[in-house]
């Protein structure tokens, strides 16, 4: 399969390394000042169908082009590059601002802290351009946090595509991921399968 | 069973001395506060609530986000009430409160109580409205108290540029014989917290719904039974009253058509009038008190009628008393018109719709006009036609002085 890239590409199936979107624990996606609640999941898709707009942009609120896109992962993934297709007419943002494994973010304290790692993005709409990491800072990344402060000129800031180029190792960073409190004991909770029925005396 | 960090706005402004709730608006106002509370805790054993006052002397945060219900209801006893409310304040504060929250996993929510009149301007409420939306925070608005034009305005353009995916809601109490709580528990501000709320809005309203049962006054629900609380109840209520109607009407339709001659007419009349009366002590007994002293009353207006119509083919003047009847009780209308068809068939030997038709001038002439052989100028048939004309004018002339004999 020819790559569209304009850089010197060593493997031709770049499909496989754009692969870190597998590692995204899509549920708990979420952003602030979408348009749209759960727009944000849309974005992540493998690298084929990165021009593919069938399922709508995720879109800030009108008059306001600032977005925060916070992207768990399932295990601690280290990331190499970061590819974002914007959309036309002003609408891709045009500096990015990333976060690392932080839960308390929203728009004031992005705005004030440093990121980790801040690009100017260009509008990117066929794909082709990818932004570097400083490799050495994203080694175990449990959530990246993405911080979209302003776009070309337009209303509102379209994302078409982010995508995530890197390695995902199998470690967790949090020993315990989803606790769930029962103040009383809910048989309804606790289903196992038919095999529950055989008896346990032996 | 959402996991939510809440800040309850509480008015605290001399608006809330005024005791158009019971007992006053900020008793009322803190037993709301103190039934969210529990729901929230309820629903959620993570869910943290916090209480901020708006009037008084500033904003004043009472109580951060806790899970711990005794502190806030101690903080809300030593509340005083005085000055008045700044909500566009109230609400930053409440933000940054949320902000702040110790689990960051936990969604915000803001319930602003808004019971004093609204100085802030609509623009500035909308730019407040925005930022909590941005920073996707909901807001719950429970708009009662003083009511000043600009208010349900200012409150709805707030809502909607909060509001995202309805997760926002304004309810709007009006002073009277609702509580503020009982408001509370069957809107969607509990309701929409999902299985869990409604579990303690339904215990709650057991206790509510007996109360008010005892009071006399009407909670909401048909026969003053939840039909969540007791289903049964309501069904076996529900199903003896439609048999209780049915059980009427059947009674109704046997007696008219036991009718034959005039006289068994009074008896009808009486006899719809004792249905109705027995179906009116069956559904009110207050109102049907007062439904047998007009029944009486139409009773003997019934006889009367009854006996002009027994002399001619005025039917119309049996319609009319349909139409002032049908406005005092229904059922009793229903079973006169029986009886009153009943009688007119044996009476005349012809349909009442012929007669009305006849009565109809335009009609007639246009009819008599094409039939050969008839001229509508003849004396003979203009006669017929007068005469016609004068029975329907006599109708309701009699009517009319039978009407002022009775009601003297």
């Amino acid at each position: 399969m020819a790559c569209t890239h304009s850089h010197d590409c060593s493997e031709h199936d770049c499909a496989s390394a754009w692969s870190l979107y597998k590692h995204i624990d899509l549920p708990r996606v979420w952003a602030l000042n979408e348009a749209v609640e759960g727009s944000a999941k849309n974005v992540f898709r493998s690298w084929e169908s990165r021009l593919d707009t069938s399922n709508g942009f995720l879109e800030s609120n009108d008059d306001d082009p600032e977005l925060l896109l916070f992207i768990p992962f399932t295990s601690d993934v280290k990331i190499k590059s970061v590819s974002v297709i914007g959309a036309g007419d002003g609408h891709s943002p045009s500096r990015m601002r990333a976060f690392l494994n932080r839960q308390d973010i929203d728009f004031s304290t992005a705005a004030e802290m440093n990121p980790v790692q801040e690009w100017e993005l260009a509008e990117n709409l066929q794909g082709t351009l990818e932004y570097q990491t400083r490799y050495a800072r994203f080694q175990s990344v449990a959530t990246l946090i993405l911080h979209f402060p302003e776009n070309f000129g337009a209303d509102g800031t379209w994302i078409s595509f982010i995508g995530l180029k890197g390695e995902a190792t199998q470690l967790k960073r949090d020993a315990v991921a989803h606790v769930v409190y029962e103040a009383l004991p809910n048989p309804a909770d606790h289903r196992l399968p038919a095999e529950s029925n055989v008896p346990s005396i032996l | 069973m959402v996991l939510e960090a809440t800040m309850i706005c509480i008015d605290n402004s001399e608006w809330m001395r005024n005791g158009d709730y019971v007992p006053n608006r900020f008793q009322s106002q803190a037993d709301a506060v103190h039934l969210i509370c529990g729901a929230k805790t309820q629903s959620n054993p993570e869910s943290t609530v916090g209480v901020l006052t708006m009037a008084g002397k500033g904003v004043r945060v009472l109580v951060t986000p806790t899970t711990d219900l005794g502190k806030i209801f101690s903080c809300m006893h030593g509340v005083e009430v005085g000055g008045s409310a700044d909500i566009t304040a109230a609400v930053q504060v409440a933000q940054l409160a949320l902000k702040h929250r110790q689990n960051k996993n936990q969604r915000q929510r803001v319930i602003v109580f808004a019971g004093s009149p609204i100085t802030a301007d609509k623009a500035l409420l909308e730019v407040v409205g925005k930022k909590l939306k941005k920073n996707s925070v909901s807001l719950d608005i429970v708009s009662f108290g003083e009511e000043d034009d600009g208010k349900a305005e200012k409150l709805g353009a707030f809502l909607a540029a909060v509001n995202s995916n309805d997760s926002s809601h304004l309810l709007h109490v009006p002073a009277g014989s609702t509580v503020l709580s009982d408001a509370l528990l069957s809107s969607p501000i509990f309701t929409g917290d999902g299985e869990g709320g409604s579990g303690f809005a339904a215990s709650a309203a057991a206790g509510a719904a007996a109360a008010a049962a005892a009071a006399g006054g009407a909670s909401g629900f048909e026969f003053g039974v939840d039909p969540n609380l007791d289903p049964e109840l309501a069904l076996a209520l529900r199903v003896s009253m439609e048999e209780e109607r049915a059980r009427q009407e059947a009674n109704a339709k046997r007696a008219a058509e036991a009718a034959s001659a005039s006289d068994s007419q009074n008896a009808q009349t009486r006899s719809a009038a004792d249905v109705s009366m027995s179906e009116a002590a069956g559904v009110d007994s207050s109102a049907g008190v007062g439904q047998d002293f007009m029944d009486d009353e139409n009773t003997l207006l019934k006889q009367a009628l009854a006996m002009s119509m027994s002399d001619g083919a005025g039917h119309t003047g049996g319609d009319a008393t349909m139409a002032e009847t049908s406005g005092e009780d229904q059922d009793l209308a229903f079973a006169l018109q029986i009886s009153m068809q009943e009688a007119a068939a044996s009476a005349s030997g012809g349909t009442s719709e012929m007669n009305k038709v006849l009565h109809d001038q335009h009609f007639v002439s246009s009819i008599l006009s094409s039939l050969p052989g008839v001229d509508p100028n003849d004396p003979s048939v203009r006669d017929v036609l007068a005469s016609l004309q004068s029975e329907n004018e006599q109708k309701p002339e009699e009517k009319k002085d039978k009407e002022t004999d009775s009601s003297q």
